[in-house]
């Protein structure tokens, strides 16, 4: 099977949750087309609507805070938080979840926020040996050391919200640009499917215990367990994300952030992406955790860092075509790093890797990983360590 | 006083969930089973599943994932069945009896019926009297062609030359149970029903209407319920954008004095 990409920008069909059209174009290209045709006017009916909804969703708030806002201390969080300070002169409640990976400049701007914003900041950290744990047992049963913290992520703000009994959850980016699950009309809020499936890949904390190489008790996951229904309607809680009222451009967000708050971009370049402004939260989510994404689907990073900037207008195509090539298949330094931190040697790691390889990208070829490019010819990506059902 | 309905729609295509926009773009939202537990939880009271994909097989090809999606429509169904009480009809690719057999044992509790009703009207005679009208529903999408309604088939392509006025009396005239009448023009445009024809149709005909096709917020339920005379109200996109969606829609229908049932979770 041969790999195809979208017309405009650079993401393979194989991506997930894409669909292609009859002109080979991709929807997340679509979503995107139709997010830059909106008028201002447009934006201006979603302003009057977010502020409608944010009071309506407050209607009933004693808590002392207006909302709760789920922050890494990244360029998407300062915004949001600045939005809400700034524009709206509400009082926030900052809620991280802190994985234990954060690079020196995602420390100094996490660390900063309740200074630069005058907020309250709860900042969660759950053991470092259970977080170990988890790196491992998700890494061998999904191929992602971070599902820790794409769980951590979704579910401890929304525990935070339910229990202080804060109604308003303010979430950033529509997420679902990347792949076009939504419209750019549709009103979508935080939701535990969304959650569930694209952030924890179906997998929840019962699916970590009894792990026989890394045992886990129930009592060490309770920060992993989303509220239920009955908890979230009586409290309120809703999860609206602003980038479904505000028109969103991360790079114009950076230069005000950055501007008026000392934000700082990574001072040293990524090995596996030209973009020093994201991930600063968590030095795998460029490196090795995505490296896995290459892996598996056989596009990275970079394939989604300038798929977004030709839709955005910022790459051509052609310029986003040599980022995949420079960067896409990268084995980055920070391998070397988690293997030291969860104890694991280099060819292990190979061999559960390998488990994941998707037949409709790879081939094996002289005992070698071999597949089709963007740019039309073939490569070889490195021997075969384990060869799964199907090749 | 008989309770109105609420009922979403779901849309498998190609192994997957979709949002459906004028018939022919799609949204992929994800796993097409655990849609259906969360429906479930809110308590819709039915869903109907329709199967609009181009192939018969598909492959989502994740070893990563902890629900990996089926391969087949009727693998699909299958787990769907397993994961929901509601009462379940199931749609799409539906050519002959021994198909609505199928679906019935695969736990369907009526089957949905389009093109081949037009193209074989024998055989859906033939099966309102083998398995009864209560099961057999007849699902019309209709659009406006040069200031006509035409009910269409092959998921909106090839036009009967009916309108879905007439399509709809001769199908009750033969027995189906129900018509689900679906505006194409309206398909994730969310700006509201088809009113009109909807408020003809569903005076015009003795069985249960169920109304499909625009809803972009709740009060659209609400007018289809006030100003018509459907059994049921159904929307597909709506109710996958927000969760406890069909218990926060029944809540605004309920609090609005609408005949429908409480609004309530259940622990499935």
């Amino acid at each position: 099977m041969t790999m195809e990409y979208c017309k405009q920008c650079v993401y393979p069909f194989v991506s997930v949750n894409l669909h292609v059209d009859a002109e080979g174009v991709c929807s997340a290209c679509k979503v995107a087309e139709q997010f830059s045709e909106l008028t201002d006017e447009f934006w201006e009916e979603k302003k009057k609507l977010f502020e409608r909804t944010i009071e309506t969703i407050n209607l009933n708030n004693s808590s002392g805070y207006d909302c709760v806002v789920p922050v890494s201390g990244g360029k998407d969080s300062y915004y949001q938080v600045h939005k809400m300070v700034s524009d709206y002169g509400l009082k926030p409640l900052l809620v991280t979840y802190h994985g234990n990976n954060y690079l020196p400049e995602g420390d100094y701007n996490r660390d900063k926020m309740r200074e630069v914003f005058d907020a309250d900041h709860l900042v969660f950290g759950p053991s470092v040996d259970v977080i170990k744990k988890l790196n491992r047992i998700c890494f061998r049963k999904m191929g992602d050391m971070n599902w820790h913290a794409h769980c951590g992520i979704f579910t401890y703000p929304i525990i935070v919200a339910v229990k202080f009994q804060i109604p308003l959850m303010i979430w950033g980016e529509t997420a679902w640009d990347i792949s076009g699950m939504y419209g750019a009309d549709d009103y979508v809020e935080f939701s535990a499917r969304v959650r569930h499936e694209h952030g924890l890949r179906g997998y929840e904390w019962y699916d970590m215990l009894d792990d026989p190489l890394d045992p886990l008790e129930e009592k060490d996951l309770t920060w992993l367990k989303y509220p239920s229904d009955e908890e979230i309607i009586k409290s309120g809680v809703k999860g609206i994300y602003i980038g479904n009222f505000f028109k969103w451009d991360p790079y114009t967000h950076t230069k005000l952030i950055s501007k008026k708050y000392g934000w700082k971009a990574s001072e040293k370049e990524f090995e596996r992406t030209y973009r020093r402004v994201s991930n600063l939260d968590d030095r795998y989510e460029n490196g090795v955790h995505d490296l896995l994404k290459f892996i598996k689907f056989g596009y990275g990073r970079a394939s989604d860092h300038a798929s977004k900037d030709i839709r955005t207008g910022y790459m051509s195509r052609d310029e986003g075509i040599e980022m995949v090539r420079k960067y896409d298949h990268i084995v980055s330094s920070d391998l070397q790093h988690w293997l030291n931190y969860v104890d694991m040697d280099e060819k292990e790691f190979w061999q559960i890797a390998d488990t994941f390889r998707d037949k409709r990208v790879w081939r094996i070829e002289k005992d070698e990983w071999v597949k089709d490019n963007i740019w039309g010819e073939p490569s070889s990506y490195g021997p075969v360590y384990s060869r799964p059902e199907g090749f | 006083m008989k309770k109105k309905r609420l009922i979403p729609i779901l849309l498998l295509r190609n192994g997957s969930l979709v949002q459906s926009i004028d018939f022919s773009e799609y949204l992929i939202l994800g796993n097409p089973v655990e849609a259906v537990k969360r429906l479930s939880e809110w308590a819709a009271d039915e869903i109907i599943y329709l199967d609009i994909s181009g192939g018969e097989k598909f492959d989502a090809g994740r070893s990563d994932l902890g629900n990996a999606f089926k391969r087949t429509f009727r693998e699909v169904i299958v787990d769907v069945a397993d994961a929901t009480f509601m009462p379940m009809t199931v749609g799409g690719k539906i050519r002959n009896r021994t198909d609505i057999a199928e679906r019935l044992s695969q736990g369907a509790d009526k089957v949905s019926l389009n093109t081949i009703a037009f193209d074989n009207f024998r055989m859906v005679e033939e099966a309102v009297l083998e398995f009864g009208s209560q099961c057999i529903v007849a699902s019309i999408d209709y659009k406006e062609i040069d200031g006509k309604l035409r009910a269409m088939v092959d998921g909106g392509t090839r036009d009967t030359g009916l309108s879905p006025q007439s399509w709809s009396k001769r199908l009750e005239e033969i027995g189906v149970g129900e018509i689900l009448l679906n505006c194409i023009d309206r398909d994730g445009k969310k700006n509201g029903y088809d009113i009109e024809t909807i408020s003809e149709i569903s005076a015009d005909l003795k069985i249960p209407v169920i109304a499909l096709g625009g809803v972009g917020n709740w009060e659209h339920f609400r007018e289809a319920l006030e100003k018509t005379d459907v059994d049921a109200v159904a929307a597909a996109n709506i109710f996958q954008h927000t969760d406890q969606s069909v218990y926060h829609a029944k809540k605004y229908l309920f609090d609005s004095g609408l005949s429908v049932r409480e609004p309530m979770l259940l622990s499935i």
